[in-house]
């Protein structure tokens, strides 16, 4: 499906592409693009440090937003560029690097009618040597079930119980804990154990052959 | 040389002389009931309308069944403590004065069942919970919020709990991706590896 972008002020006619942002301009980013032609490099700067250690996973305060306020920059402004800009950079970074290419950035960056002077900035956000801290903290925050923190077992063999004078029989123990937080213990029998042992055998070479299979089908 | 399973006390020959008045297909029946039960927490082999029953069956009152089905359970408790043979239980049973034909038909009754039973003993732990069943999904993630194209195959893995006791379920859901799966994999390699050692 290709779109042919009509923008309000007719400059360019984009190529088969939808722009980085998605199809329409999201409305947190229209909302600042009037405003920030008034805005000062040095502000600018400032305001995209802290999105940028947002972005890693680091806590904005309240506090570090209302350092920047001056007479001409009220608050409100100050948030506006601040969501507007971090919708801005969110939505180029969902695409990986190799999918989304430089010059296409910075055509939509045109078309954005950002100024010119922020472009560099933005770009170095995007392409530069943060990105790969921003990509593994958006990877760790995915949606996910349990995963086991950590794995305690014991191999023990019951010489007699109390029911049976010779046993000889192996068994498994597993203490689990759990990233959430619960501490699981069971036995396992050997049967058992064999069977959990193919069966994660099984998957990890049904997930071996689904990343060969899907690398050539899905292309980026 | 099996040691001597059983002594002779007063309630053992009180029972034995019981038994002996009991016939012989009758007692290879409670003996069976018996053995399917051993060890069965919180059940008896018999529940109260079919012991009333058995009282007016074999013309016992309800004192002398008690004493006869604890014995017979004795027996079997015993018998499989020392994984006796059948022929070490005759012998041993004879000893008791126990009929012949008696016996033999308690030996018959044991050879049959004997296998099943130690083999659920030796199963039988004091854990806890015991792993029950496996079942698993494997996945590939295109997308997320924060990640338009994206291709991570995780794998939930789903380990059922049963306690011994039938008491309760209990589920454990994994997440695995698949470095954390190759990880678990080794771990259950190094457990594997000790298995083995005690079979060399």
């Amino acid at each position: 499906m290709s779109i042919i972008q009509v923008t309000g002020t007719g400059k360019s006619v984009a190529p088969d592409r939808t722009p980085f942002y998605g199809a329409r301009v999201p409305s947190e980013i229209k909302s600042i693009i009037k405003p920030i032609n008034k805005l000062d490099q040095d502000v600018f700067r400032k305001i995209l440090k802290l999105i940028v250690a947002s972005l890693e996973g680091n806590q904005v305060e309240y506090d570090d937003i209302k350092q920047l306020e001056t007479n001409t920059l009220t608050e409100e402004i100050l948030v506006l560029f601040f969501t507007g800009l971090t919708t801005l950079l969110k939505s180029a970074l969902k695409h990986s690097a190799s999918s989304l290419k430089q010059e296409m950035f910075k055509d939509d960056l045109v078309e954005l009618q950002i100024p010119n002077i922020f472009h560099d900035d933005l770009t170095s956000v995007v392409f530069g040597s943060r990105r790969p801290k921003i990509d593994s903290h958006s990877n760790d925050s995915r949606p996910r079930f349990a995963r086991l923190e950590n794995l305690k077992w014991r191999v023990d063999v019951a010489i007699s119980t109390s029911v049976l004078n010779r046993v000889l029989e192996p068994s498994v123990q597993m203490e689990m804990t759990l990233s959430d937080g619960s501490i699981k213990t069971f036995e396992v029998p050997t049967s058992k154990f064999h069977e959990l042992r193919y069966n994660v055998a099984f998957i990890l070479k049904e997930m071996e052959d689904l990343e060969k299979r899907s690398i050539l089908k899905i292309k980026d | 040389m099996a040691a001597f399973m059983f002594t002779v006390t007063p309630s053992i020959q009180k029972a034995v002389s019981l038994i002996n008045n009991i016939e012989k297909s009758k007692i290879s029946l409670l003996l069976t009931r018996i053995l399917s039960k051993l060890y069965i927490v919180e059940s008896r082999p018999f529940t109260d309308e079919e012991e009333e029953k058995l009282q007016g069956a074999l013309g016992v009152s309800s004192e002398e069944l008690e004493l006869v089905l604890q014995t017979l359970e004795f027996f079997v408790q015993q018998a499989a403590y020392h994984s006796a043979k059948p022929q070490v239980l005759s012998t041993q049973l004879k000893e008791l004065q126990i009929d012949d034909d008696k016996v033999d038909c308690i030996a018959e009754v044991w050879t049959n069942g004997a296998y099943g039973v130690i083999n659920r003993l030796k199963s039988k732990g004091l854990a806890c919970k015991k792993l029950e069943d496996i079942n698993w999904r494997l996945n590939l993630q295109l997308a997320q919020s924060t990640k338009v194209k994206l291709k991570a195959p995780n794998t939930l893995l789903e380990l059922a709990l049963k306690s011994d006791d039938d008491e309760s379920k209990e589920r454990i859901r994994l997440d695995f991706s698949h470095e954390e799966l190759y990880q678990f994999y080794q771990q259950l390699e190094t457990i594997q590896q000790q298995l083995d050692t005690l079979f060399k």
